[in-house]
């Protein structure tokens, strides 16, 4: 099998909480490839075992058993340092509660993550600042995120989730913050970033949102209930 | 990632969290005071005095009764008065110098030129001849005592500033009377003037002789005098030392054997004395800043605690964009470093500042203090970094995905 797309390959991956003595499973022997400019959603109702997937899947935890290889990179080898490393180059996040530092600029926010890869500050002040013109923030660079509105600060969270060009995009409900406008706006901007050649990954509980991906996974109980090409793909 | 960019972080976060920041480095700053306040202290004191001692000059030293600084515990022993008989035959003994003036004083004496009277505060001072070389005083204008004023007992006076200020004003006091009690005394002489210390005017005084003294503004005659002495020479200061307390122990009748009943200081005894005395100003005022210090940092690692629990949803969002432990760990470090530095320099210019009005007041020139300076910052430096180990690592080790989801 060609693994030359593959960036995500997961084999059976569980992730095993002690509650009161008695193992409980999160999730449950997940194998899953995700490939280079896939659009992918993952579905299932809260409890299902989402949020741990897509911990794992975005390296913030790791997986009681099971295998993880990123870009052919076996995760469960890691340290906590280079878990760090991938999620800054690798990953970009975009949370439900956008989670922007309060007191920073738009532009302080996004270049966070070129901070701490160490690029010098004209480098990645420049870089900055023209994703947050390709998301459509020219004039609300020097914004803080109490002057911005919500479709905005979750704009600034996808500039920062795209500042590091990182090979994955994992968004978790990126629009359950937001007016069904505003998040319609937000899956246009997330459209066009497919089409750009990115991969993107998408949490949601929505069905409607799911449909914007061109792969569907529905989880239920910690189980893979169906993996299945989305043929009615919705176009913002 | 740098220093560099940890020193930012760390000045961006004590900007947005002004309150915080001030109230914490305000702590530190109370202990750097106290550090501080007592060195510059006992630094401008150390300074008056070794400046005192060298007006005097070396080769000077006294004899009076009991010791001039008392220590604790020591009781006061019943010592006869060094009489005015005594010291007439201890001046007659006395072989290795001329250099030799007994003395007195009282206060709160008021002096008047006819209608002109100054307050009941003057220093009225009795002494011989050989009092102004002895003791470094120098006279200005007119002249000093010649011995002839001495041994004819003559009614001359030698005064200081503030009495020509307050009953010769825009006058030349030279060779005009003023009285003391029932006494007239003609002016011969000017002190120069000295200012203040410890909030008391220096220039304040006339001086008259010593018999004079003691046969009109005295208690009692036979009062104790004190005794100045100073060796022609560096070299024969000792020996002269030497002279004095045989010369004494004759006078005061002390047999073989017996302790002296007289105390016996030089330049360097007062010194040592007066170390003992700033030493102790030293050590309290380093305790109690070390301890003030000391309950700075708890303050500080609480704080900071605080400051890690308030803050864990951002360290999450750090730790989900790729910052390592290390980076968490130096940004807390460095910001809790910064506000020690910060506080210990506010402590810094508040003790300059407290001990600069304090000496001023009393009329101390300001020494400052560059050892306890120092010192401070590398204190305040080791203190952010105790009291910041503990929430750096803290903040180090919160698990990403709990700090993400903290409310």
């Amino acid at each position: 099998m060609d693994k030359s797309n593959t960036i995500i390959d997961i084999g059976n991956i569980s992730k095993v909480y002690e509650m009161g003595g008695e193992p409980v499973y999160a999730i449950r022997d997940i194998s899953l490839e995700i490939k280079k400019n896939e659009y992918l959603a993952i579905m299932g109702p809260s409890g299902s075992g989402k949020s741990t997937l897509m911990n794992i899947l975005g390296c913030l935890d790791t997986p009681t058993t099971g295998r993880y290889f990123f870009k052919g990179n076996d995760i469960n080898d890691m340290t906590d340092n280079d878990l760090a490393e991938i999620r800054n180059r690798e990953i970009g996040f975009v949370f439900q509660t956008f989670n922007l530092l309060p007191r920073s600029s738009a532009l302080k926010n996004v270049e966070l993550p070129l901070i701490y890869s160490g690029m010098k500050k004209s480098e990645r002040d420049e870089i900055a600042r023209n994703t947050l013109i390709d998301v459509g923030l020219a004039d609300r660079i020097s914004h803080k995120p109490n002057e911005l509105s919500g479709g905005q600060r979750q704009r600034v969270a996808v500039a920062r989730a795209l500042v590091t060009s990182p090979s994955i995009i994992l968004a978790d409900e990126p629009t359950g913050n937001l007016d069904s406008k505003t998040g319609v706006e937000i899956m246009h901007l997330f459209y066009e970033l497919w089409k750009k050649g990115n991969t993107i990954i998408l949490v949601t509980h929505e069905e409607e949102i799911a449909l914007h991906a061109n792969r569907i996974i529905r989880l239920r109980d910690g189980l893979v209930e169906r993996d299945e090409i989305n043929h009615h793909q919705r176009i913002e | 990632m740098n220093i560099g960019e940890s020193v930012i972080l760390a000045f961006d976060s004590i900007r947005v969290n002004k309150l915080r920041a001030f109230l914490t480095l305000l702590s530190i700053a109370i202990g750097v005071f106290a550090i501080v306040g007592a060195g510059t202290l006992v630094s401008s004191l150390e300074g008056m005095i070794t400046q005192q001692l060298a007006d005097v000059g070396e080769t000077s030293f006294w004899i009076q009764r009991m010791p001039k600084i008392q220590r604790m515990g020591e009781g006061r022993s019943r010592r006869k008065p060094i009489t005015y008989t005594q010291y007439k035959q201890f001046k007659r003994l006395m072989t290795s110098t001329d250099w030799i003036s007994a003395y007195s004083f009282t206060q709160g004496m008021t002096v008047k030129n006819g209608n002109l009277s100054t307050d009941q505060d003057v220093n009225l001072i009795g002494c011989e001849e050989y009092f102004f070389i002895i003791n470094g005083t120098n006279i200005v204008e007119g002249r000093p005592f010649t011995e002839d004023d001495i041994t004819s007992n003559r009614n001359v006076a030698i005064i200081g500033n503030d009495v020509i200020t307050k009953i010769f004003p825009n006058q030349n006091p030279l060779g005009k009377y003023l009285t003391v009690g029932s006494q007239s005394y003609e002016i011969i002489g000017v002190l120069e003037a000295k200012g203040a210390t410890f909030g008391q005017s220096q220039d304040n005084k006339i001086v008259i002789p010593l018999t004079k003294f003691l046969t009109y503004h005295a208690n009692e005659f036979e009062q104790s005098l004190d005794i100045s002495i100073k060796a022609y020479k560096k070299e024969l200061l000792s020996s002269t030392i030497d002279d004095a307390y045989g010369a004494m122990r004759v006078a005061r009748n002390i047999k073989p054997g017996e302790e002296n009943t007289f105390d016996l200081d030089t330049n360097d005894t007062i010194t040592d004395q007066f170390s003992g005395f700033m030493t102790f100003i030293s050590v309290f005022g380093f305790f109690s800043g070390f301890i003030a210090l000391i309950a700075a940092g708890i303050g500080i690692t609480n704080i900071m605690l605080v400051s890690v629990k308030e803050r864990t949803r951002e360290i999450g969002i750090r730790k989900a964009v790729g910052a390592k432990k290390r980076w968490i760990m130096n940004q807390f470090f460095i910001e809790t470093i910064t506000i020690c530095q910060v506080g210990g320099l506010f402590g810094i210019l508040l003790g300059l500042a407290g001990a600069g009005i304090l000496s001023s007041a009393v009329g101390l020139k300001i020494v400052f203090p560059i050892t306890w300076v120092v010192f401070s910052i590398v204190i305040c430096t080791i203190l952010g970094l105790v009291a910041g180990v503990y929430p750096a690592m803290k903040a180090a080790n919160l698990d990403p995905i709990e700090a993400l989801r903290y409310e």
